[in-house]
């Protein structure tokens, strides 16, 4: 089916989705979070895109880089501990040939967890992304979407990757959702 | 038969295909052998050609080899599982298979003890993998895989070692991208 079909409701994933496809993201890779879930459900249905799941984080940035070096849009859908397992893919080859990737990043640890576990790397993560120097920005509700628009735009015209977190408080915004797992 | 003449044998069986080359020697000795704009020349994230020669083949129709070691396999295993799962016909994977960590001075491998990497890739889901033992098996064979459709996963058992003054490559990274990408933009 379609990007508008396998976007079923206005959910917080449904507008995030949307927002992404409309610059043209058109490849995608994902490791799964429950956070995460409708994006992957609409990842498996969205005909209009190329998408495969990947075993680990580092993996899925070769194949999206690949994926930038033969034309395509790439985006990683991944948990925030999921960027611990990509810094030197990131730095020594994403950075190093200026190819762009959109990262979209569940935040575990953030405000309202309750795995104590997660809380280190959640409360790493955004340093660990600036120092190896990608671009990070944490998009609190659905209503901070924008920041999602202008992002993608800097990171194409830029050549350079960008991450977005979205922590617990995105996921919850909606009157309409309400996740199953933690 | 060591990786350099291995890596002789299969360049002359490539005709257009986009090439994805391993980080550090491998790459400089491709470079040495047959520079082309259709060579993609890792300078890091070792582990990963296979996985960047998996996207180019996921992105668009042309042909893709990457062309991988042992090591740099082993260090990415999950690749097999997802070109198991993929199953892209534009693609090949060839594991030059020489039992060691050349690059950062031919340390012993897995694969010199338990690892049989071809054994990995049949149990992964990949239906055509192919063992090589004999050079002049390299070039009629690979010839052939390029014709039918993939993926393959073609292993090639070498020595450690390589020749003297194989230097580094003088083109830098964005080079080596930018002129990638147009090549690959043609439909070769």
């Amino acid at each position: 089916m379609s990007t508008e079909a396998a976007v079923k409701s206005n959910s917080p994933a449904g507008q995030l989705y949307e927002r992404v496809r409309n610059h043209g993201v058109d490849f995608f890779v994902s490791v799964p979070c429950s956070l995460l879930g409708e994006v992957i459900e609409i990842l498996e249905t969205d005909e209009d895109v190329t998408y495969t799941p990947v075993t680990r984080e580092e993996e899925g940035i070769g194949i999206l880089a690949g994926a930038y070096l033969a034309g395509r849009r790439p985006a990683i859908v991944m948990q925030n501990s999921g960027y611990g397992n990509i810094v030197n893919a990131v730095c020594s080859l994403t950075n190093y040939y200026n190819i762009p990737i959109v990262m979209l990043v569940s935040h575990r640890g953030s405000a309202g967890e309750r795995i104590d576990a997660q809380v280190p790397m959640g409360d790493a993560v955004q340093g660990v992304m600036e120092a190896s120097g990608v671009k990070c920005i944490s998009v609190e509700s659905p209503g901070d979407l924008d920041s999602v628009d202008e992002g993608i735009d800097w990171a194409i015209t830029n050549e350079k990757s960008i991450a977005f977190l979205f922590p617990f408080s995105f996921w919850q915004d909606a009157e309409s959702y309400v996740p199953e797992h933690r | 038969m060591r990786r350099y003449e291995a890596t002789d044998e299969i360049l002359k069986a490539i005709g257009d295909e986009l090439v994805i080359c391993n980080i550090g020697h491998p790459s400089q000795e491709i470079f040495k052998l047959r520079d082309r704009p259709e060579n993609f020349y890792m300078f890091g994230s070792m582990g990963l050609s296979s996985s960047i020669g998996l996207g180019v083949a996921m992105a668009q129709d042309r042909k893709v080899i990457a062309l991988d070691g042992d090591g740099s396999v082993t260090m990415n295993m999950g690749t097999l599982a997802t070109i198991g799962l993929v199953r892209p016909k534009n693609y090949m994977l060839i594991i030059i298979d020489n039992k060691a960590y050349g690059s950062t001075g031919f340390q012993r491998s897995f694969t010199a003890d338990n690892l049989r990497l071809e054994d990995v890739a049949t149990g992964s889901g990949v239906e055509k993998v192919v063992v090589i033992t004999e050079q002049d098996q390299i070039e009629p064979t690979i010839s052939g895989l390029l014709k039918e459709d993939g993926p393959h996963v073609v292993v090639i058992k070498c020595e450690p070692g390589m020749p003297e003054g194989i230097g580094v490559i003088p083109i830098d990274g964005i080079a080596v991208r930018n002129r990638f990408m147009e090549a690959a933009k043609s439909d070769g």
